[in-house]
């Protein structure tokens, strides 16, 4: 259950003579805790992690954090957790230092260029964003245009994937009991797009394509795992848009299969143009399972329909 | 219905005309076992057990499982407008799970065709029991694809059962022309096809529902089906003329990171131009020195062999999923393909 949470204290703060009429201030606050994440159906099992959230239950992957080009944007993060924790929006905030157990700091920026991006916890060579410390923030364009940037390609609907993996018996158990993991051996036995296992994803309205005929959607790609992860879709082929923040040329290049690695972003248009029902997975033989069971990894369904459904 | 859709689309186009040469290709598929002699890393074989689609021809669904079955299995070529029709009866107790794994199926990957014919047992219309498949790629779709069982597919892909389908442009007598696509820039003398897999032995031998589906550990690394561990034994060999053109399509059906170059008998990687990725023209083709191909990518391409005579050594570098600290990833093992002119 992915949770696209409400702006919290959104500030329509208009700034009449700036360059952006737009532009405004937004507030979030994150608190950090550890929790669990269920992975549901054969193969699934209750995760231990660390992660933010807009209350003292943490989400995995965190909030989706979504502001304008050129909004000013302040995180307040709080630490409610007992080890050192930060916080780091990759390409766009860069203190790295801690926060202490009980301790909380602010984050203030100008939301930067449309495009998705992704945060987490950097310390702990990777443990604490295993354990779950990871999330999206997803910048739209001034206009207020279904646009993946001004002037650029339009759509009419939008899927953000954050894909991750984690390995419960050798990290999240380890780490959860308070013991050091040894960060040499990574076997990650759940995969998951939005904290889901494929039997949960295929089903999440938030995480399938779904469309009418002729219809496009944007779907934002985000890989906070350690794996490289090699996206499949069925039923076409998609334009790929921006791979890491880099817009591409246009015309796009069109792939049916996209790798994005570990810590970065991709975005692609898929486009409705036949009716059916398709998975789309990445195509690596492990990762389409939950501890060895088959499509409850990182899967999901494009829906791709004639008409609306009513 | 879509052919039919298509056919009036381009009638009312005036491009019915392409239609006149097309033709309809009818190959029947099964499946059989086999068993490969596999030395990774050690000076002794193992004997590894496969499943691969094997030609059992003639049309009809193919009997009770005829023909020889091959990893990576039979290679089909069509052209532009033609089309594929594939009987698939996948016959035979040995080369099959238990329910709910029971049954095989041909996922034309890359084809984008209706659900019904994509090969998906969890999606309407697939049956695991034999079934028929068509495809009718469009002009513009030159390029490599590739096909493969999609039952269980964490076990049965890896059990062999892939290969790749290559759709050629066409002459206006119907003949394959030796390019890429449409473009006569990308006009080559010689092709060959690098079809990438990996091997973890403990996926064969293992079934259902397996906890060792979560862990993949490959310790055998193929081109086209072969160990080709050094340039002195090189999986693939092309003897060619100076001077000429060499197209490789490179298809990627294993579950690892994967590098392609081409090097010189100095270790130099030399320059190749892209000019198609999954079945679809570049808009600008690339010319680069390497191209990390990932599970599930196809990518076609041609190379310039020098005026002087020389060897050649195209490669695949297969490389773990995880990277190192300093972002780089850790190689498995290098497969070597063999280029003498």
């Amino acid at each position: 259950m992915y949770k696209s949470f409400a702006l919290i204290g959104l500030t329509l703060t208009l700034f009449g003579v700036t360059e952006s009429a737009f532009a405004a201030t937004q507030n979030f606050t994150l608190y950090i805790n550890a929790g669990t994440l269920p992975i549901t159906g054969n193969g699934g099992a209750t995760l231990n992690v660390w992660g933010y959230g807009t209350t003292a239950v943490p989400v995995v992957p965190a909030p989706q954090l979504t502001v304008n080009e050129g909004d000013t944007v302040n995180i307040t993060v709080i630490n409610n957790h007992n080890i050192n924790h930060n916080f780091i929006i990759k390409n766009v905030t860069t203190d790295t230092s801690a926060i202490a157990a009980g301790a909380s700091k602010n984050y203030s920026f100008t939301a930067p260029v449309a495009g998705s991006y992704v945060y987490s916890d950097t310390l702990d060579s990777n443990v604490n964003r295993e354990m779950g410390l990871y999330g999206a923030m997803i910048v739209k364009p001034t206009d207020g245009s279904q646009t993946a940037w001004i002037g650029g390609p339009a759509y009419d609907h939008e899927n953000v994937w954050v894909v991750s993996e984690m390995d419960k018996p050798r990290w999240n158990d380890i780490a959860a009991a308070g013991f050091v993991v040894d960060t040499a051996t990574y076997k990650p036995n759940y995969f998951m797009i939005n904290g889901l296992g494929g039997f949960d994803a295929m089903m999440d309205m938030d995480t399938m394509i779904m469309g009418t005929l002729n219809t496009k959607s944007l779907v934002r790609i985000v890989n906070a795992g350690q794996f490289s992860h090699s996206l499949h879709f069925h039923g076409n082929h998609f334009q790929v848009l921006s791979i890491n923040g880099v817009r591409q040329p246009t015309p796009f290049e069109q792939w049916d299969t996209i790798n994005v690695p570990p810590m970065s972003t991709a975005e692609v248009l898929y486009s409705i143009n036949q009716t059916g029902h398709y998975p789309m997975h990445v195509h690596t033989a492990q990762c389409e399972g939950a501890n060895g069971v088959y499509l409850n990894g990182a899967a999901t369904m494009i829906d791709m329909q004639q008409f609306t459904e009513e | 219905m879509k052919k039919l859709t298509q056919a009036i689309i381009l009638g009312a186009l005036g491009l019915g005309a392409q239609h006149v040469h097309a033709a309809t290709i009818s190959k029947s598929l099964c499946v059989g076992s086999l068993s490969k002699t596999l030395y990774g890393t050690s000076t002794t074989g193992k004997s590894v057990t496969f499943w691969g689609y094997s030609d059992c021809g003639g049309g009809g669904m193919g009997g009770m499982g005829g023909g020889t079955a091959i990893v990576p299995g039979p290679i089909m070529e069509i052209g532009v407008n033609d089309t594929l029709n594939i009987s698939f009866s996948p016959m035979g107790m040995m080369t099959m799970e238990g329910a709910p794994y029971n049954g095989h199926t041909i996922h034309l990957h890359g084809a984008d065709v209706q659900t019904m014919e994509d090969g998906v047992p969890e999606t309407n219309g697939n049956m695991v029991m034999g079934d028929t498949y068509t495809w009718t790629p469009s002009a513009g779709h030159e390029g490599s694809y590739m096909y493969h069982c999609h039952v269980h597919t964490v076990k049965h892909l890896e059990m062999g059962m892939y290969s790749a389908i290559i759709v050629r442009p066409k002459n206006a007598s119907g003949a394959f022309l030796n390019q890429l696509n449409a473009n006569t820039t990308t006009a080559y003398d010689y092709s060959q096809n690098y079809i990438l897999s990996t091997v973890d032995p403990a996926y064969h031998t293992a079934s259902g529902d397996s906890v060792v589906f979560a862990d993949y550990n490959p310790s055998y690394f193929l081109m086209t089906g072969k160990e080709g561990k050094s340039t002195a034994a090189p999986a693939m060999t092309l003897a060619a003329a100076k001077g000429k053109k060499v197209a490789f399509r490179l298809v990627g059906l294993h579950s690892t990171n994967a590098t392609f170059q081409i090097k010189n008998g100095s270790g130099v990687a030399q320059p190749f131009t892209v000019y198609i990725r999954d079945g679809r023209t570049l808009p600008t083709a690339k010319t680069v020195t390497s191209l990390d191909l990932s599970p599930g990518q196809r990518a076609d391409l041609i190379t310039t062999l020098p005026t002087t005579s020389s060897t050649w050594y195209p490669q695949i570098t297969y490389k773990k999923l995880r990277a190192n600290t300093d972002g780089t990833y850790p190689a498995y093992a290098t497969v070597y393909g063999k280029v003498t002119f």
